[in-house]
């Protein structure tokens, strides 16, 4: 079995991100591996320690994506393609499907796995898309996954009516949520190892395709501005005796906040 | 004029009242509507679709359809798409929503928007707003096509009490099954558990709660109120709650009349699930736990006093 591998470098979400004249301030920001990539990477190599898959990433970014490559193969995968071409910085989904479709078509891969979205963007779309244009089935927000043969895997899917049991014929695309492993910390020797692996970079060019043809000149959403997000503001707080400050809060509850 | 196709939100034979709350948006920025409804044994829900502020209602209903599925979805959502000549394409906030609305967008070319918690129509021109980075920052997206398929974000619009529709029943085609992605099994939820989605107040449990003691304590009091019981993720992770209850930018997005956490302590994910409440309560150890900058009532204390008195108040308020 031949996997592919989504991986994204996003801002990091857990720091402070200002706003100013409709654009986010770069300044301070950090960027790091998308927190269900990582995700994509544990099941994928999972899958080649316990079922002897081939496992390769592809990573759409600038220079600075090597680290997270280099991670991505502390933890165990295989082979990295690098699509580092700078007129795909604001790609929309439909873009980064589009360059996607291409490497896919070059690789005869039986399964892609992405996460369930990047967040930067926070969208859930790209893989879904891929599947799409690629007329290949799709499974979105898996929780787990096990193969059953070299032409089918089973998955489960958390819905809205609860878990659903699906099985896919490959080649078949999955997104997963975090809740199907936690990614393994890459031990010293891996990290080493990454160090010295060849990483398979090239621009669209090199991918044999161009910005036209994968839709650059023809974006179908574009973001006009960005904007500050109105961050509420801290209430009342209240220490003390709890009966007494649980039995006012209770009162403001119901008569200041009329919530109950 | 704009045509609004709203995608029925239906759960286990239930009408969702995402619905309403979409066709009323619909009808406020002076669209046609149509909703769509894709299942089975949903023919009987079709006035209370057009009660719900539908003008037409294309239903696609077959024993076939029993189980969602996301490729058979899109496809009687594309057909009816196509019959109503919708520019706008509306789902709810679901996880069928989230899987099924890049598939109908792809299919009909279009751009595709997920959580959007505005619409703005200007001649042809269609922009929308939406959070994104956890809710860290707003953008405004300008769709560069004539139609839009968009994920409402829960919460973003109201229902208009005064909504009307018309019933006028097109009966759709049953999409043909997705034979590559079977489901062989759907593990239902609890039944008689409250939707997290629809209820008037969500209280999650998080790591302060400690153990299964600490859990049913705080159930007990959801029980009580008839509220949704919800989880941070910690929780989720220690398998002491089910995925399905996670709170937060990858689980549930919640906004309901009153949330409250408890013994949560405020991560930037959890924050993202449920920042939209109107109102949020927070009982915390940790007087410096980050979700007191959220809360609009804090309560530093233990959970294991503070809710079995907060129980106590609120069946005084109530009798």
């Amino acid at each position: 079995m031949k996997i592919l591998t989504t991986v994204k470098k996003v801002v990091d979400v857990e720091l402070n991100i200002h706003v100013e004249d409709g654009a986010i301030v770069e300044d301070g920001l950090q960027y790091v591996i998308n927190a269900w990539d990582e995700n994509a990477v544990e099941a994928t190599v999972q899958l080649k320690e316990n079922n002897g898959a081939q496992t390769t990433l592809v990573s759409i970014g600038g220079p600075d994506n090597t680290d997270i490559i280099r991670r991505c193969y502390a933890m165990g995968i295989e082979d990295a393609i690098h699509i580092d071409d700078p007129s795909l910085e604001n790609a929309d989904s439909y873009v980064y499907a589009n360059v996607l479709q291409k490497v896919y078509e070059q690789g005869e891969y039986d399964l892609i796995i992405t996460g369930k979205q990047a967040q930067d963007t926070d969208n859930g779309q790209t893989g879904i898309i891929l599947a799409q244009s690629l007329g290949i089935p799709c499974v979105s927000n898996v929780v787990a996954m096990e193969v059953i043969d070299d032409q089918h895997v089973k998955v489960s899917r958390l819905g809205d009516a609860g878990t659903e049991i699906i099985e896919l014929e490959l080649p078949a695309l999955v997104t997963v949520t975090d809740s199907i492993n936690e990614p393994r910390l890459p031990a010293m020797r891996g990290i080493m190892m990454a160090k010295k692996k060849k990483i398979n970079v090239m621009d669209l060019a090199g991918l044999g395709t161009s910005f036209e043809e994968v839709g650059g000149n023809d974006l179908k959403s574009e973001i006009a501005e960005y904007m500050t997000s109105e961050t509420r503001q801290a209430g009342q707080k209240f220490e003390g005796d709890p009966a007494e400050i649980t039995a006012q809060v209770v009162n403001l509850l119901a008569t200041e906040a009329k919530a109950l | 004029m704009a045509k609004v196709l709203v995608v029925a939100d239906i759960k286990q034979g239930v009408l969702k009242g995402s619905t309403a709350e979409l066709l009323s948006k619909a009808k406020a920025i002076g669209a046609e509507t149509a909703v769509v409804a894709i299942g089975s044994n949903i023919e009987s829900l079709s006035s209370q679709l057009a009660d719900a502020g539908s003008d037409t209602q294309y239903i696609a209903d077959d024993q076939s359809l029993e189980l969602f599925s996301a490729g058979p979805w899109a496809s009687g959502i594309v057909d009816a798409a196509n019959q109503f000549e919708a520019n706008l394409i509306w789902f709810g906030f679901s996880e069928s929503g989230k899987a099924v609305a890049p598939r109908v967008a792809a299919q009909l070319s279009c751009a595709c928007a997920t959580e959007i918690t505005d619409v703005v129509l200007t001649g042809e021109q269609i922009e929308v707003v939406r959070p994104a980075t956890a809710n860290k920052v707003i953008q405004r997206i300008k769709v560069n096509t004539e139609k839009l398929v968009a994920v409402v974000r829960a919460g973003a619009f109201e229902a208009s009490p005064d909504i009307t529709g018309t019933k006028n029943v097109i009966a759709l085609t049953p999409p043909e099954p997705d034979l590559k992605a079977v489901i062989k099994e759907l593990i239902s939820d609890a039944s008689g558990e409250i939707d997290l989605a629809d209820a008037d107040i969500v209280i999650s449990v998080g790591r302060g709660a400690k153990d299964q003691a600490g859990i049913d304590l705080v159930k007990d009091l959801a029980d009580d109120l008839g509220a949704g019981f919800g989880s941070s993720r910690a929780m989720v992770d220690s398998g002491l709650m089910a995925h399905n209850k996670q709170v937060g930018q990858t689980g549930k997005i919640v906004a309901p009349t009153l949330y409250m956490a408890m013994g949560i302590s405020g991560a930037i994910q959890h924050l993202a699930g449920m920042n939209g409440s109107k109102t949020i309560l927070a009982v915390n150890k940790d007087p410096e736990a980050p979700i007191f900058n959220v809360a609009d009532y804090g309560i530093v204390g233990d959970l294991f006093e503070v809710v079995p008195i907060l129980k106590e108040e609120i069946q005084k308020l109530k009798s």
